[in-house]
């Protein structure tokens, strides 16, 4: 056991420390929604933004942080660190968008392809897109940031990317006369995930169910109706203090997310646990037959389960 | 018998690699491997060629852009050194070179780059010729004024006074410059490669962190700064054979 640990353990028995992938921005409102919900509900909490996912992956294995966002499959099987999976904040809804040469996603049999880095989520999707079509992309080169892509692709550095629902509504907004969005099949897998330590979770099971049924409740209503988001949002907050046209904007966001199916209105579970593994062995980021895991490893249902179970099915 | 210093430089791998092996085995964190571990994988990577491959791709911008701030570097740096007005001009735009916090700048050179070798190479620039251009003007500009006026007394011409002098007296400073800029280029190859696209050495540690295979991640990152060392060492003898009975003490062995 990493001495890390045991030191940060004792301090972290009043507040959450939450790491951020990301600095606050309109995706984030809706966990910024049930944080104030989980607050008024007895939660004490304090957030940290980090520049992104593997730092605030190290964060929470190092003890400095308790609870994630991120993805962090990989360091769950090969560094056997003892954390777990407990709500599925977003899922993996992607878009290959392309010039306007292309209409199918057949059509890009050969063609070079931008994704976000090598082992991630996109290059995952461009994998199952190859195996399902049973095509073969060009060369793929990588730029992190589904903006950074739409900037290349703008630019004329790109032909066909994979980027985003905010961006590609964006650029489809701006420059839909430019380019293609192809028709793509569902995913169920995980884009963000809220994780912990699993110790830290059995030590702080009320803060956690707070916290998760706050999140559970908000995924609900938002899925019943998006404008709660900008309702609810805490003018003094982070997101709050956004500038005028982000604030603006998010009602749309938020329509747009929930049409496209962005939030599981049940928190992603078993369900997505499952798609997970057989997503991110996809991608690279699991070893071994998807059906050989079990998702008790990588997931920790129980504070959802009591979340469900109090608020109904 | 080997000479102290080869000893005191094994003693001092020992005790760092040691205490790696230590900090991974008990370990400090679930991600930090131990130095076996990380030695494992930088030769398995080296076996399967996929190392060679890496270096293949980020020695390119490495190269260039540490070639370009050599020349450049120098020849600039001789050039503020000897007219004063060149100084005015041209140091103010290295100084804030230096100063300024590249990472943060780096969307705005992919803005008007691209994500491609050009973009890569000015980070390798912005990174190692603002030390090489100030030292070689500072060292350049410092000649002891006896000398030079030793060298115009023996009838020297301009040209025999920079070439056979200034350079001569300035070499144990340019050289240190060199060796800064050069190291600061090697960041600037990785920065540029973790921050612009991943390629090369870069790729490799990105992807090996996100899938959590940090013995490759560390190896990896290992792997540059022994490549940095080595060349490092490489240039010192360059500099010793160059200009021998100069050196005054700045380059050790």
């Amino acid at each position: 056991m990493p001495l890390i640990v045991g030191l940060a353990g004792a301090a972290s028995a009043e507040k959450i420390r939450i790491a951020l992938a990301e600095t606050p921005s309109d995706e984030l409102a809706a966990f910024f929604v049930a944080l104030e919900r989980a607050k008024a509900k007895g939660l004490e909490y304090e957030w940290t933004a980090f520049s992104d996912e593997e730092l605030a992956i190290q964060a929470v294995l190092s003890g400095q942080m308790d609870i994630g966002f991120g993805t962090p499959y990989a360091v769950m099987q090969r560094a056997k660190a003892p954390i777990r999976i407990i709500f599925q904040l977003s899922k993996l809804r992607f878009f290959p968008v392309t010039t306007k040469d292309y209409t199918r996603l057949e059509d890009l049999n050969g063609v070079p392809i931008l994704l976000h880095s090598r082992g991630g989520g996109t290059d995952a999707i461009a994998n199952v897109i190859e195996d399902r079509l049973g095509i073969k992309f060009g060369e793929r080169s990588y730029v992190p940031g589904s903006a950074n892509r739409v900037v290349a692709l703008l630019s004329g550095q790109a032909v066909a990317t994979i980027i985003d629902l905010a961006n590609k509504n964006k650029l489809m907004r701006e420059h839909g006369d430019k380019f293609n969005v192809l028709p793509m099949f569902d995913v169920d897998a995980s884009d963000e995930a809220l994780f912990a330590n699993l110790d830290w979770i059995k030590a702080n099971e009320k803060a956690v169910d707070i916290f998760v049924e706050a999140l559970l409740s908000v995924w609900r209503d938002m899925n019943d109706d998006p404008t709660v988001i900008a309702r609810e949002t805490n003018p003094d907050g982070p997101i709050g203090q956004l500038p005028k046209e982000i604030l603006d904007g998010l009602d749309d966001f938020y329509r747009e997310a929930v049409e496209g199916g962005l939030y599981d209105r049940d928190g992603g579970g078993r369900k997505a646990a499952r798609a997970d593994l057989e997503w991110y062995s996809l991608a690279g980021q699991l070893q071994g037959d998807p059906s050989e895991l079990k998702i008790e490893d990588f997931w920790y249902f129980e504070p959802l389960d009591r979340a469900i179970a109090k608020l109904g099915g | 018998m080997p000479s102290r210093s080869l000893l005191l430089k094994l003693a001092s791998a020992v005790i760092f690699f040691g205490a790696w092996e230590i900090a991974g085995r008990i370990p400090v964190s679930y991600a930090f491997p131990t130095f076996i571990e990380s030695m494992e994988a930088l030769g398995r990577m080296a076996l399967d060629g996929t190392l060679v491959r890496a270096y293949a791709e980020t020695l390119r911008p490495l190269a260039i852009g540490v070639a370009i701030s050599a020349l450049l570097g120098i020849a600039i740096g001789l050039w503020i050194g000897l007219t004063e007005w060149f100084d005015w001009l041209f140091s103010p735009i290295f100084v804030v070179m230096q100063a300024a916090p590249l990472a943060a700048l780096i969307p705005l050179l992919v803005m008007v780059y691209g994500i491609g070798l050009t973009s890569k190479v000015f980070v390798v620039c912005i990174m190692a010729m603002p030390v090489i251009v100030l030292n070689t003007a500072g060292a350049v500009r410092n000649t002891p004024h006896s000398l030079k006026e030793m060298g115009r007394a023996f009838l020297g011409s301009r040209r025999d006074i920079i070439l056979k002098i200034i350079i001569p007296s300035a070499s144990p400073i340019i050289f240190s410059g060199l060796r800064l800029g050069i190291s600061a280029g090697f960041i600037g190859a990785i920065l540029a490669e973790l921050k612009i696209t991943p390629t090369g050495v870069g790729d490799i540690i990105t992807f090996s962190r996100s899938i959590a295979d940090y013995a490759s991640m560390y190896s990896a990152i290992f792997s540059i700064i022994a490549l940095a060392v080595i060349f490092l060492n490489l240039l010192e003898k360059l500099e010793r054979t160059l200009f021998e009975g100069n050196v005054r003490g700045y380059a050790s062995d």
